[in-house]
């Protein structure tokens, strides 16, 4: 039997069994999610598309399944979705200045015994595609904020109907506020997990703190962990001010009828 | 203008202490990076100027055409012997810039010399690497900021968390390379250290803390223990250990110390979701029967476990994207590209899934034991 087979029947069962029908759902966003970002990879083995674009596009598909298909499509999930679509775009602009000054893309040397066999000249801009990684590691913890946020703010909208746009937008603050330490927890260990290997394999070879401070891969981690990290901050306002529009918006059309 | 004065005024003066100190270390801090050409025993060399000197359009085997161009830079050396003198470099990148990239005015590059006969003629080097600590460190002081402004004393305690446990794990590894302690047991030690920091840093001494630390350490432990006999029983099969192959020591036992550290964060958000919620119900309604307290935390549960596993599965996927587009350029078959480049990611996903499922009930009845505890008292 394969690890990854068994693993995910594990998951399945474990996830139905505590989540129901959701529980369903949340296992079956995870190959959705896997579908679309395999889908992605292969449309930017095209080198005339962009791949900031189709990281673009591919996050809209993807907040859309954690969003709408996870949960269901309501007013709640869409000012969710809207955060998370804003937060994105202020993003990338500033994700992509970071990969080009600092040099991040590509690979690291500890990769090139293992690509030597490959040709590297393929025409496809790795700038673009280390930008798009950065944004690709984020979407997941932006969207759970916004939908963390969104949800409790409505709590808050209905206890004090009445309450003004700058109070609830304040409200907003503070719920993120609480979570923003967890989640920026979440990702970073998920990353150092992730390169335990190639910090083990700098502490080996004894590289010197210069060494690693320079070196691509140490940077390339840093900068992510960094970037998520502004990402998930980001979003903070941002889902607290639209749904705070959103909100009293609504509020105000019905006094107007 | 008047509301802002105000809210000045109400400032203390230990505020404005924090505040004056913050911009001196950040100052300090970008001055530093930017001049500390002579804490390095490489030579370190600032570009003044480039030019392109040769365009080749190539096309290899597969018929992926790239262009490759050739770089003439003259560059400044800034420590070391040579310290004022003129370097002539020479630069080979590429459009798609893989394993190179195209340098500009105010690069800062480590360099080898290559010693000359003549002394009068000029430098002569090659690139070796990029100096990218300044960038770190300009944008580690852009999330310090952003996470500060934001997150005020939150965003300040979770960036002081982040610190102290990179510290810790540096500190670990040296351990572990120095003295040989074998790597699972640093991992389990280190994994309950940053709980316990992370969690009350973030979260303060109270019984919500203890209930949420007790319900990460089991969540953990119980959710590697089901990995590890998983890998056991099937013998690995399906788990490709290639990119980790750079490795001079096991590359197993490296990655499941890895599977132990990486799901920490996420068993850690549900298990103080979980905790966070129940002591908010009951000290809202203390009369609130276990049934009910247990049904609405159950329902918490639910709405968190899709976006968690999620975050992982992103977080740990991406990264392999820019050689998952290597391998399909390179004609490699799909089945073969994806089990060579994910399978250690999507076990690390679904380990990290399990973690945090499992840790929805443990959190649940550690809060509620918890919950049953303060109630007797009082």
């Amino acid at each position: 039997m394969n690890v990854l087979v068994v693993l995910a029947m594990i998951l399945f069962i474990l996830m139905v069994w505590i989540g129901g029908k959701k529980g369903a759902r949340s296992f079956v966003s995870l190959f959705l999610n896997g579908l679309v970002v395999l889908t992605t990879v292969w449309i930017m083995n095209d080198p005339h598309t962009n791949p900031i674009l189709l990281t673009v596009i591919a996050c809209v598909a993807i907040s859309m399944i954690n969003l709408f298909f996870i949960n269901q499509v309501n007013s709640k999930t869409i000012t969710a979705f809207i955060a998370t679509m804003v937060t994105i775009l202020i993003l990338i602009l500033f994700i992509y200045i970071v990969t080009k000054k600092s040099m991040i893309q590509g690979f690291g040397e500890e990769e090139i015994d293992e690509i030597s066999i490959f040709s590297i000249y393929l025409g496809i801009d790795f700038v673009k595609v280390g930008a798009a990684v950065i944004i690709m590691s984020t979407i997941g913890a932006i969207t759970d904020i916004a939908i963390s946020i969104t949800s409790p703010m409505r709590e808050v909208f209905k206890h004090q109907p009445n309450i003004r746009r700058k109070d609830l937008f304040k409200s907003g603050l503070t719920i993120g506020r609480d979570i923003l330490g967890s989640n920026t927890n979440t990702l970073f260990f998920a990353f150092i997990g992730g390169y335990m290997g190639l910090l083990l394999w700098f502490k080996d070879l004894s590289y010197s703190f210069g060494e690693i401070a320079n070196s691509k891969v140490f940077t390339a981690e840093m900068m992510t962990i960094c970037c998520s990290g502004i990402g998930i901050a980001l979003s903070i306002p941002v889902a607290a001010a639209i749904n705070a529009y959103y909100l009293v918006r609504r509020r105000e059309k019905k006094d107007d009828n | 203008m008047n509301a802002i004065q105000n809210k000045y005024k109400q400032w203390t003066h230990q505020q404005w202490f924090f505040l004056a100190l913050f911009i001196v270390c950040w100052i300090a801090s970008i001055i530093f990076v930017n001049h500390n050409f002579s804490l390095y025993d490489r030579p370190i060399a600032k570009v003044i100027n480039t030019s392109v000197k040769e365009t080749t359009t190539v096309t290899d085997q597969y018929g992926n055409e790239d262009t490759q161009f050739i770089q003439e830079i003259n560059a400044e050396i800034k420590n070391g012997a040579h310290k004022g003198k003129l370097v002539h470099l020479t630069n080979e990148y590429s459009m798609s810039g893989a394993y190179d990239q195209p340098y500009e005015k105010g690069n800062d590059v480590f360099i080898t010399i290559e010693k000359s006969s003549d002394k009068n003629s000029q430098l002569i080097g090659d690139i070796t690497d990029v100096k990218r600590d300044k960038y770190i460190v300009a944008v580690g002081w852009i999330f310090m900021i952003v996470l500060l402004l934001i997150g005020k004393k939150q965003g300040f305690y979770a960036s002081v968390s982040l610190a102290v446990n990179l510290i810790i794990l540096s500190y670990a590894l040296d351990l572990n390379v120095n003295t040989g302690v074998n790597l699972l047991w640093i991992a389990a030690i280190i994994v309950i250290l940053f709980t316990i920091l992370s969690l009350i840093l973030v979260n303060g001494l109270n019984e919500k803390t203890y209930a949420a630390i007790v319900a990460t350490i089991l969540g953990t432990f119980s959710s590697l223990l089901i990995t590890y006999i998983v890998m056991e029983l099937t013998k690995d099969q399906g788990l490709n250990y290639e990119e980790m192959q750079f490795l001079t020591r096991p590359y197993r036992l490296v990655f499941i110390a890895g599977l132990f550290i990486g799901s920490l964060g996420a068993v850690m958000d549900v298990a103080i979701t979980m905790s966070a919620s129940i002591f908010e119900l009951y000290e809202q309604d203390q009369q609130i029967s276990m049934k009910t307290l247990k049904d609405s935390a159950f329902n918490i549960g639910k709405d968190i476990m899709g976006t968690m596993t999620n975050i992982l599965f992103f977080a740990y996927i991406s990264g392999s994207i820019p050689m998952l587009i290597l391998y399909m350029k390179n004609y490699s078959p799909l089945g073969f590209t994806l089990s060579m480049n994910l399978s250690l990611e999507l076990a690390r996903a679904l380990a990290g899934g399990i973690g945090i499922v499992l840790t929805i009930p443990i959190g649940l009845y550690i809060s509620l034991f918890f919950v049953k505890r303060k109630k007797a008292k009082s």
